[in-house]
């Protein structure tokens, strides 16, 4: 039978697995084979996931499952993302979705997110997550790599007020090289679809010399769907199969930025420590609006919020924010 | 002020420690270390040359503003021990490497050393699961073997109480007692701490499914080498190195993950806690042997770091520390001093030295290296 959580939409016979391993077919069903099983569980502040522009400086219960239907060559969770999900049930956390819940509560959380993996390869118990999330109030996000069927983009729409869509590069030749898949059509598609009644967000990981020269295009792109778009480039930080890569130089990819900053107001870059870049500019008085730390790698921080009541203090523009 | 001087690969900028604000470097210090970070970029926590940049950097480091005291920490073996499965052949081959590292730098440097091991480890033998509890239970900073527990059920205690892996159960006014701790300073100590027994480790949120293999044991006393010395207290090295520093150049070395199993050099056992309490590698570990006292409350096993951390901006580059610590050795001492480790943002907490300069690592993810310089008038 074919599954069609992601845009894969593997054919699965009965019993046996598709690419992401996460589901299997069953009674004449495509079911979750780890249901409620979490790989992490773990607070954290919403600007570390990255959410620059959604409830600055709140507090989020973080959450992730095993496995990926990407193979991105720079992944940075590749021990979760990338080992057979069965092998690793031992190691994770059993939680049942209520408790997950009182676990936010108890730990006042404001928003649940889906931050290590793909949350296409979960979505039954995410679906279950956001029903006892809602009875309690919170809201949920997600990171994504925006490669789920259209059926599944409104399934995550249901389940997730809040999206971080990774868009890792335009070319053919780069998401098969670099990402193992035929094209960034589907992921395209779903960031707009996802952008006419979700909040999102946009990352992109920059390897110097693969996917710099198409950062103008990428900010034509999203400026085509919203210029409000909050869009965070990353300096790509060499891991797993890209451990023995140079460091992307910071000049160079800031200096690659100068164009796609002329289209859309809310860029930031960084990914590494001290970054220069992770402020929010008021896109009509040029204040200083948001000022954050950059801590790189998931730590980044709200230093001060200047705004009031979601606006520019200075001049009254509204600032995008969730 | 204390300066922080970051640097990301290719990419350099100077902090107020403190504030996180931008700074512009202007003194000789400052163009000292900045150069140091740029010739010594860090190989990676797990990176085989990670001691040896331990070395070349303090190596540096002493050249250039030559000290009289050096700090240093070599942590690249405890991070292989508590990951990797190995024999105990390959235990002890991967601490008396890390010893010739530290060897060799004494060797160059000509320093006299003080070096402590700080602790065996011993196989994990089992995880005991926390999460589902009704009331809250929480492990802090890396901390295996001690947990926080506040509001638990009855349910919860009845569970706890009776549990095979876990040895104790200490309330809140006990720990109190124990450290002679005042009324601030139990307020940010969980209501009841949580204690594994050997070879047990709590299984409690985290935003990492990575699995040791080893966590660290119950050391009741760990190794010191202090030719000369008749200490058998780890509060008792604060003193020598009052007495030593008077008369030559003294290099402290913090050896991790080793203890008196593995320590491949004539030592003092000494006492490593306080009656029960037994400390782990860690910043109470490191204060309580920098500063001559105990140190539990700095950063209590099983406190609530997100209340602190999600919403206090100070010292925005220094983890989980709120504030300098007080009473290190290094910040009283009237000579110039460094400090040098690969074990994260810590060094320039935990030692007090002048410069100190360290791995900037987030969960392992190599993200640089950053330099703190808290004084340069000496
Ligand atoms: S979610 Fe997994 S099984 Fe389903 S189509 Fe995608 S990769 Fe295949």
């Amino acid at each position: 039978m074919q599954c069609n959580y992601c845009e894969r939409r593997c054919e699965i016979p009965e019993g046996k697995t598709g690419v992401c391993r996460m589901y299997t077919f069953s009674g004449g069903n495509i079911i979750e084979r780890f249901p409620h099983r979490w790989s992490a569980c773990s607070t954290s502040v919403i600007e570390s996931m990255p959410f620059y522009h959604v409830y600055p400086g709140s507090r989020c219960l973080t959450i992730g499952t095993a496995s990926c239907n990407f193979r991105c060559s720079y992944c940075s969770n590749a021990h979760i993302a990338k080992e057979d999900p069965e092998l690793q049930q031992e190691k994770m956390f059993n939680i049942p979705p209520v408790e997950l819940v009182a676990m936010a509560k108890r730990m006042n959380c404001r928003s649940i997110i889906f931050n290590v993996n793909e949350p296409a390869v979960s979505i039954p118990s995410l679906i279950e997550t956001s029903r006892e999330a809602e009875k309690a109030g919170i809201m949920m996000g997600c990171l994504t790599n925006g490669y789920m069927t259209e059926e599944s983009a409104d399934i995550l729409a249901s389940i997730f007020s809040f999206f971080n869509v990774s868009l890792k590069g335009l070319s053919d030749n780069f998401n098969k090289t670099f990402i193992g898949i035929g094209s960034s059509e589907p992921v395209l598609r779903n960031i707009k679809r996802l952008a006419t009644d979700r909040y999102v967000e946009i990352t992109t990981p920059v390897i110097q010399g693969e996917n710099d020269n198409e950062l103008n295009s990428m900010a034509e792109f999203i400026a085509g769907i919203n210029p409000s778009i909050p869009w965070h480039v990353f300096r790509l930080l060499p891991e797993d199969e890209m451990k023995d890569k140079e460091y992307p130089d910071i000049s160079f990819i800031n200096n690659a930025l100068t164009e796609a900053r002329k289209k859309l107001p809310y860029i930031y870059f960084h990914n590494f420590v001290g970054s220069d870049w992770v402020n929010t500019i008021c896109p009509s008085c040029g204040s200083v609006v948001i000022e954050r730390f950059s801590l790189g790698c998931g730590g980044d921080k709200l230093k001060t919020d200047h705004t009031t009541e979601g606006c520019c203090k200075s001049c009254g523009r509204e600032i995008h924010l969730l | 002020m204390s300066t922080a001087i970051i640097d990301a690969r290719g990419w350099q900028s100077s902090f107020d420690l403190k504030t996180g604000e931008k700074v512009q470097p202007e003194s000789d210090a400052q163009r000292i270390v900045k150069e140091v970070l740029q010739k010594h970029p860090y190989p990676g926590d797990m990176d085989k040359a990670s001691n040896r940049w331990v070395s070349d950097t303090a190596l540096e480091l002493i050249e250039n503003y030559t000290p009289r005291f050096v700090f240093l920490s070599y942590a690249a073996q405890y991070f292989s021990l508590r990951y990797n499965p190995m024999t105990d052949e390959n235990r002890s081959k991967l601490i008396s490497e890390a010893l010739n590292e530290a060897k060799r730098f004494i060797e160059l440097s000509g320093y006299t050393p003080i070096i402590v091991g700080t602790g065996d480890m011993t196989p994990l033998i089992g995880n005991i699961d926390i999460t589902r509890l009704e009331g809250l239970a929480l492990c802090t900073n890396w901390s295996a073997r001690y947990a926080g527990l506040y509001e638990p059920s009855d349910k919860d205690m009845t569970l706890l109480n009776s549990h095979p892996f876990i040895e104790k159960i200490i309330p809140r006014e006990e720990i109190v007692r124990l450290f002679n701790g005042t009324p601030e300073q139990a307020q940010r100590v969980p209501e009841f701490l949580m204690v594994a027994r050997k070879g047990y480790a709590f299984k409690a949120l985290s935003p990492t499914m990575k699995v040791p293999v080893m966590t660290p044991s119950d050391c009741i006393t760990v190794p010191v080498f202090i030719p000369g010395s008749d200490i058998n207290d780890i509060t008792g090295i604060r003193d020598e190195l009052e007495k030593l520093t008077a008369k030559k150049n003294i290099a402290l070395i913090i050896l991790e993950g080793a203890g008196v199993n593995d320590f491949p050099l004539p030592y003092r056992s000494c006492i490593n806690g306080k009656e029960w309490f037994t400390y782990e590698t860690g910043d109470a570990q490191y204060l309580t042997i920098s500063s001559g006292e105990h140190r539990f409350f700095d950063y209590p096993k099983g406190y609530k770091y997100y209340d602190e951390t999600d919403v206090n901006n100070d010292f925005p580059f220094s983890g989980y520390f709120k504030s300098i610590p007080v009473n290190t050795f290094a910040s009283s001492f009237p000579g110039r001093s460094i400090a040098v480790g690969n074990k994260s943002m810590f060094m320039h907490m935990v030692t007090g030295a002048d410069i100190c300069i360290e791995c900037f690592s987030r969960n392992m993810f190599n993200q640089g290296t950053m330099a703190v310089i808290h004084r340069d008038d000496k």
